[in-house]
């Protein structure tokens, strides 16, 4: 049975490696500025436990083989320095891993309002994203969904028609984003807890209801990326999709003008 | 079967071993067996031990329902001082509206509260006086001898409820529970689940009032009111704690 | 309780539903936590194939069920998670074999308030029926999850199951809370007052700490719950407004709520949330601990250490809730300290990882069915537990938050490894519940399937969250990205069909058992502990009437010099030793 143990120990351990070696199915490519910083924060934390984990799966049936042929087992309650030796290693290891990835979210998070970042107001609701651009006046218009939101009569978001700041908002089915520059996102949802999700950008923020939640990212590499709900809110979570489609400056300056143009 | 000797390795450091290898005559007062004496156990079933038992538990129920409070305060803290975040203006929107309190009904019933507690205590008292008499064989039990003092409290008790009712009637009147009103939201639970909490009290009371009517043991009536009685004292020091905490953070 | 002489003319009806069914001794009710807890596995094991078998054969009908739709899957989420998370691991660890060993294990011959014990029992059976009605109300179970996120789960028009299915769940798991904290009250007196003469704290077994702890933890974690599902049920029926703010649309119609706030309800969730989840575990790492020692004839290694590992984690549990809402909107200062504080649970854990290693080197181990699943908790232990520190950093769990990366941590620490240390209580608590031996052949089997199929269910699944693959999908057909990983969705499924499968053999082992098992003695193990100083099955009277002295530790394995490789802890003090 010990023999037994041993196979599958290492058969599991050996296993695992492979699959994560391997990697079948992976990261998509980062394509945003944070990306290359998460990516090595995964990689350090993967090869890290990763090595823990053997470690653990062999040391463990490494002893369970040890013990076959013994006629007595030792009467031992254990030894006060190997633990402390054990604790403090294990201390030190994890906190300087936490401490990088502190580093990490710092950087990620607290950020103090890139100028000429490019405004996107973002808006879940029940299945659907919504991405409101202010246009070319620079402001968004105000909202209120519960008097004057009509998505049958294109206007989900609910602009007050009073509001003059509203009438050049540009609100797109898909998130077009220019290449290279900050963005802004602000997100809203319109009625549960949603989540946007860009695996790609390794991306994703919560929007809640009653808050507006400002978030930064700066796409690098042009091309068309998916964006998935990530909390559930309600049946058809599965199906709340959007596109992101990241082009040129100058591509995204047409897009706006032509946008402009039919509204 | 022979037992070699060649894995012996007896640990003599137990720092951090050692699940306690048999050490007789172990230390007083440790607090799990008998304190001392091996040869004597302590008769679970005594009224002594009955009363510790139950008396441990009580704290535990009180520390359950302490838990709750403090965490209905946190809420109700947080949420006065933080409501939705605007990011305009960088900080948190203050939609809080105070509720203003009718001083007189609450004060009325606060005193209401503090006399029960006053008759429970009395009621305890005499009632372990009576069952100490008889263990002495100083004088017998006999019920209904003295004056209903826990038929008082529970009177007391459904005093205070039904002032409360009062209170929670006026504001369904003015229409203080609708509209928006995060503050009208944690008075009524915080006096909601304090009155309720209130009620399993009075049941319990009315267990041990009844007592005197259908004849249960008299101990188990004893212990039901000492039970009950810390549990009620704190009921009173948890509603001062709440009236003060809707007054001073309104 | 009143009592019977054994020669009154009571009816036999009466006599059965005293002793059987309505009885306020210890070890009935043990019992019957258990079976109420195989009931609700059973059903969860259901479950969850149903949703496996749906995500990847969408169209497929089920006999008499015939096609899942969407909020099929989401229903079946949510009852899922909570009959595993509640009554499986929150009940059958701690209310089923703590409340029947361990005023055994402690020596005493109750526990401190019997009638409570049974009351605590017949609510959580309440409250199991009250779940899984709302299986079959119109509208079906809630579709939120069992994490009921405000606003979802505050307004009913937010989608199916969120009416009747939904008032449901709440009062299924308010009913639950109250049970629960009943239940620690009562395990909690226990171990203060009722242990047996010499029964030093220090002197406890491993279990009985665990049992001690986790009942702390129960009753202040399921009174925060009660407090949130109270203003949860107020807020959907009474009209106040702790969750739900201004200005909300659902469905076309204006939502009248103002004013509340849906991350409140996440605070106040997860500070129960995650003491809930070291509920789950803690009484499975006492038990594990306790079996290596018993499988290895070796004392366990670093007891004091063990102890206070176990009242660090219990502490610590309390002050980490922020690391499930890295990104819910949470101040992205409050990130910095969950995460370091959640870290430091690591390392507790890792002291107990270290001294079951230490447990078992040096050991003459006994490959007996309830030592193998205990190695293979500490196999799961270690894997599930590793990628804990990973989704405690908040920007890389920015990325897998809410994705199959998380489902696969915690099925594998939680369901896998808490599941096999309930598998090895079973097996070796098993004589002297029903005073029969469980078949050891049957026993391995059912190991070598479930430790196979846990790896192969979950390993891959960390793969799925790397990609991407967001949790609570019930169809793979919306997302393109996540289209692409049908084919290992596939796999995972097949494992699961044949891994659930495998439980039979589990199932078949108890009953057959119970019937026509091997008769057992009193001590079959030759554990050094009290319970095994009974009689098997325990009588009915106990310890009554003749209390054991408690001379030594738990742990009085191969101690030099003795004549047999252990020593009972209430055997008389000879050698001085």
């Amino acid at each position: 049975m010990a023999i037994a143990l041993l196979l599958a120990l290492i058969l599991i351990t050996l296993a695992s490696a492979c699959l994560f070696v391997v990697h079948p199915w992976w990261f998509p490519a980062g394509v945003s500025a944070q990306a290359a910083a998460m990516d090595h924060g995964f990689k350090v934390a993967l090869w890290l436990l990763g090595t823990l984990f053997i470690a653990g799966q062999i040391t463990l049936a490494f002893f369970v083989v040890r013990s076959r042929r013994r006629a007595k087992a030792a009467y031992y309650q254990g030894n006060w320095r190997f633990e402390a030796a054990w604790t403090l290693t294990i201390a030190a290891l994890f906190f300087w891993f936490n401490v990088s990835g502190e580093k990490l979210w710092s950087r990620m998070m607290i950020h103090h309002g890139a100028p000429g970042a490019v405004q996107v107001e973002v808006t879940g609701a029940q299945f659907q994203w919504y991405f409101r651009y202010p246009g070319a006046d620079g402001v968004f218009g105000r909202t209120n969904a519960q008097k004057f939101a009509h998505p049958e009569e294109g206007n989900p978001l609910g602009l007050d028609p009073a509001d003059p700041a509203g009438r050049d908002d540009i609100v797109s089915a898909a998130l077009v984003l220019p290449a290279n520059r900050d963005i802004e996102l602000i997100l809203h949802a319109q009625d549960v807890i949603h989540s946007l999700f860009i695996p790609a950008m390794r991306f994703k923020q919560d929007a809640v209801p009653g808050m507006s939640i400002h978030a930064q990212i700066r796409p690098v590499q042009p091309g068309n990326y998916e964006i998935a709900c990530a909390e559930l809110c309600g049946t058809g979570h599965y199906r709340m999709r959007a596109a992101v489609r990241v082009v040129s400056e100058e591509q995204f300056a047409a897009w706006q003008k032509a946008r402009a143009a039919n509204e | 079967m022979p037992i070699t000797s060649e894995h012996v390795e007896l640990e003599r450091k137990p720092k951090l071993g050692g699940g306690g290898p048999g050490k007789t005559p172990h230390r007083r007062g440790y607090g799990g067996g008998d304190d001392g004496d091996p040869d004597r156990f302590r008769d679970f079933h005594s009224r002594k031990e009955r009363l510790r038992r139950l008396r441990v538990g009580v704290v535990l129920c009180i520390v359950s329902v302490g838990t709750l409070f403090v965490c209905l305060t946190l809420a109700y803290v947080f949420r006065r001082q933080m409501g939705p975040w605007d990011p305009l203006t960088k900080g948190y929107v203050r939609d809080w509206i105070s509720v203003r309190l009718p001083y007189v009904q609450l004060w009325i019933n606060t005193a209401v509260l503090l006399l029960s507690s006053i008759t429970l205590e009395l009621a305890r008292r005499r009632m372990t006086r009576q069952v100490e008499f008889a263990e002495l064989g100083i004088q017998p039990i006999r019920f209904g001898r003295d004056f209903p003092w826990l038929g008082l409290t529970v009177l007391l008790g459904f005093g205070f409820l039904a002032g409360q009712l009062i209170v929670w009637n006026q504001f369904r009147l003015q229409g203080v529970f609708q509209h928006a009103n995060p503050g009208s939201s944690f008075f009524f639970i915080l006096t909601g689940m304090h009155a309720l909490h209130l009620v399993g009290g009075l049941l319990a009371l009315l267990y041990a009032a009844a007592g005197s009517v259908v004849r249960i043991r008299f101990e188990s009536q004893m212990l039901a009111v000492e039970a009950t009685g810390w549990y009620w004292h704190f009921m009173a020091g948890l509603w001062m704690y709440i009236f003060a905490l809707l007054y001073f953070v309104r | 309780m009143r009592q019977i002489s054994p020669t009154s003319p009571e009816p036999r009806a009466s006599r059965f539903l005293r002793r059987y069914l309505f009885s306020a001794d210890h070890k009935v009710i043990g019992v019957q936590y258990f079976f109420l807890s195989l009931a609700a596995a059973l059903a969860g094991a259901v479950l969850s194939l149903l949703m496996r078998i749906h995500l990847v054969w969408p169209h497929m009908a089920i006999p008499l069920l015939g096609e899942i739709k969407p909020e099929n899957y989401l229903g079946f989420l949510t009852v899922h998670g909570t009959l595993m998370v509640f009554f499986v691991l929150s009940t059958v660890p701690q209310n089923g074999f703590g409340t029947y060993f361990l005023p055994l294990q402690l020596g005493a011959s109750e526990m401190a308030f019997p009638g409570l014990n049974m009351v605590g029992f017949w609510t959580v059976l309440v409250s199991f029926l009250v779940l899984m009605t709302a299986l079959f109300v119109p509208g079906g179970a809630s579709i939120a999850g069992w994490t009921q996120y405000a606003p979802l789960s505050a307004i009913a028009a937010a989608g199916p199951g969120q009416g009747t299915g939904t008032d449901l769940w709440l009062i299924s798991i308010g009913l639950f809370c109250v049970g629960t904290v009943l239940s620690a009250i009562n395990f909690i007196t226990t171990t203060v007052r009722r242990r047996a003469p010499g029964m030093d704290w220090m002197r406890m077994p491993l279990p009985c700490w665990a049992w001690f702890v986790t009942a702390i933890l129960s009753l202040l974690a399921f009174s925060i719950l009660l407090a949130a599902l109270v203003m949860l049920m107020l807020d959907r029926h009474a009209g106040t407004n702790f969750f739900v703010p201004a200005g909300l649309v659902v469905s076309g119609r204006a939502v009248e709520h103002s004013g509340g706030s849906p991350l409140l309800w996440q605070h106040l969730f997860w500070f129960f949330g995650h003491p809930e989840v070291y509920i789950a575990i803690l009484p499975a790492m006492g038990i594990t601990s306790h079996l290596l020692s018993v499988f290895s004839r070796k004392p366990v290694f670093g007891y004091k250490a063990m102890v206070t590992a176990t009242l660090a984690i219990g502490a610590l549990g309390f002050m980490v809730w922020g690391h499930h809402m890295f990104v819910s909107g949470m101040n992205p200062y409050a990130g910095f300290a969950f995460s370091t504080l959640t870290t430091a649970i690591a390392v507790p854990s890792a002291i107990k990882v270290f001294n079951w290693l230490g447990t078992i080197y040096g050991g003459r181990i006994r490959f007996s069915t309830p030592m193998l699943f205990s190695i293979g908790f500490v196999s799961l232990f270690i894997t599930g537990g590793l990628t804990g520190p990973l989704l405690a950093q908040p920007a890389l769990d920015a990325y897998l938050h809410d994705t199959y990366f998380v489902v696969a941590h915690f099925h594998l620490i939680m369901a896998m490894a808490g599941l096999f240390a309930v598998f090895a209580a079973t097996h070796f608590w098993f004589p002297k519940m029903f005073g029969r031996m469980m078949n050891e052949r049957l026993g391995a089997l059912h190991f070598w399937i479930t430790l196979a199929g846990a790896y192969a269910i979950f390993m891959p699944m960390h793969l799925l969250g790397i990609a991407g693959h967001p949790r609570r999908y019930s169809e793979l057909t919306g997302v393109q990205y996540v289209a692409a990983m049908a084919p290992l969705q596939k796999f995972i499924t097949v494992a699961v069909i044949v891994t659930v499968a495998g439980q039979l053999v589990f199932l078949v082992n108890l009953f057959w058992s119970m019937l026509k098992g091997p008769r057992a003695g009193a001590n079959p193990w030759d554990c050094s502990t009290l319970e095994w100083t009974l009689a098997s099955p325990a009588p009915v009277a106990g310890f009554a009437g003749r209390l054991p002295v408690v001379n030594r530790g738990p742990y009085e394995y191969s101690v030099p010099g003795a004549e047999v490789d252990f020593l009972p802890q209430d055997a008389p003090a000879t050698h001085g030793s």
